[in-house]
């Protein structure tokens, strides 16, 4: 485990401030963008915190995966989006609203009135990379594996039905063909 | 707390707050649903944050937090693809993107 300080307030100010952008930007595609970034500087934050596997997934799914995912379905559904423009005031006033909320937070942190001493008793604890994966085998495979297993159905439900909707979705827009399709014969022998 | 740990788990736990409050900021104020959707994901990932926070410092041997951060990843992907392939089902008949636009 790292705990590194430099590590943590770069990466949590990457968070903040990608994470308000891509509330505020006009342009989605500019806001997937600072969403892509929030997530990995997360997976950052997990390394940092001594869980190098969920760091990786972290990135893998959401750094990766689930953007995909958003920009496929932009690419779909959005049409009008890259005429709009963004103004650089916009852009400076979310900057130094992260920069604001960093240091409240610090503040907030360093001041031994809203943290006495005596309170903060966990300390971090140090572990090799390899007993961090031997715990993780033994809860994935022994102590949650119906709850592993529940997931993985939930995902493959997920799959089937997503299919299934779209098989069905498929069939009835060919069957309204067909029968736009008679009607248009009936009218033409008619004339 | 010791001089050595300048970073303690306050910091991690106020990190996943101030994202999860953004991520209820952004999915209450955001007209677009697919900004929506980005911040339920904030929401999850601040969620994770705190997961593995208390994992790290207050989970002795078992590392429980680790895994139930796991179980919210894969989670958060399924619900993420149905929500999008409802909102492409919907946007077919109304054909906005517009959270207004659907409310009727």
């Amino acid at each position: 485990m790292i705990n590194n300080s430099v590590v943590f307030f770069v990466a949590s100010f990457f968070i903040i401030c990608f994470s308000i952008l891509s509330l505020f930007l006009k342009n989605i595609i500019y806001s997937l963008l600072c969403a892509i970034i929030v997530f990995f500087s997360t997976s950052i934050i997990f390394y940092n915190l001594g869980s190098e596997y969920n760091a990786i997934i972290q990135a893998a799914i959401y750094g990766f995966a689930v953007p995909i995912i958003i920009g496929i379905s932009i690419m779909f559904t959005t049409k009008k989006i890259y005429n709009k423009k963004e103004s650089f005031i916009s852009f400076l006033t979310i900057f130094f609203s992260s920069l604001f909320i960093m240091a409240f937070v610090y503040i907030i942190m360093i001041s031994n009135a809203m943290i006495p001493n005596t309170f903060n008793v966990a300390n971090i604890q140090q572990f090799s990379s390899y007993d961090v994966l031997l715990e993780f085998a033994k809860g994935i495979f022994i102590n949650y594996v119906w709850a592993f297993e529940l997931l993985s159905l939930l995902l493959t439900v997920v799959i089937a039905g997503l299919t299934l909707f779209n098989k069905k979705e498929r069939h009835y827009k060919s069957k309204i063909g067909n029968e736009k399709l008679k009607i248009n014969h009936k009218e033409a022998e008619i004339v | 707390m010791s001089d050595t740990d300048f970073v303690t788990m306050y910091h991690y736990l106020f990190l996943g707050l101030i994202l999860f409050l953004i991520g209820i900021i952004g999915s209450i104020v955001s007209k677009n649903v697919i900004k929506v959707l980005i911040s339920i994901e904030f929401m999850l990932t601040g969620i994770n944050i705190n997961f593995i926070t208390f994992a790290s410092y207050c989970d002795n041997y078992k590392f429980d937090g680790y895994i139930m951060a796991l179980f919210y990843v894969g989670l958060g992907a399924a619900e993420l693809a149905v929500a999008l392939y409802i909102f492409y089902l919907m946007f077919q008949k109304k054909e906005s993107d517009c959270m207004e636009d659907y409310s009727n």
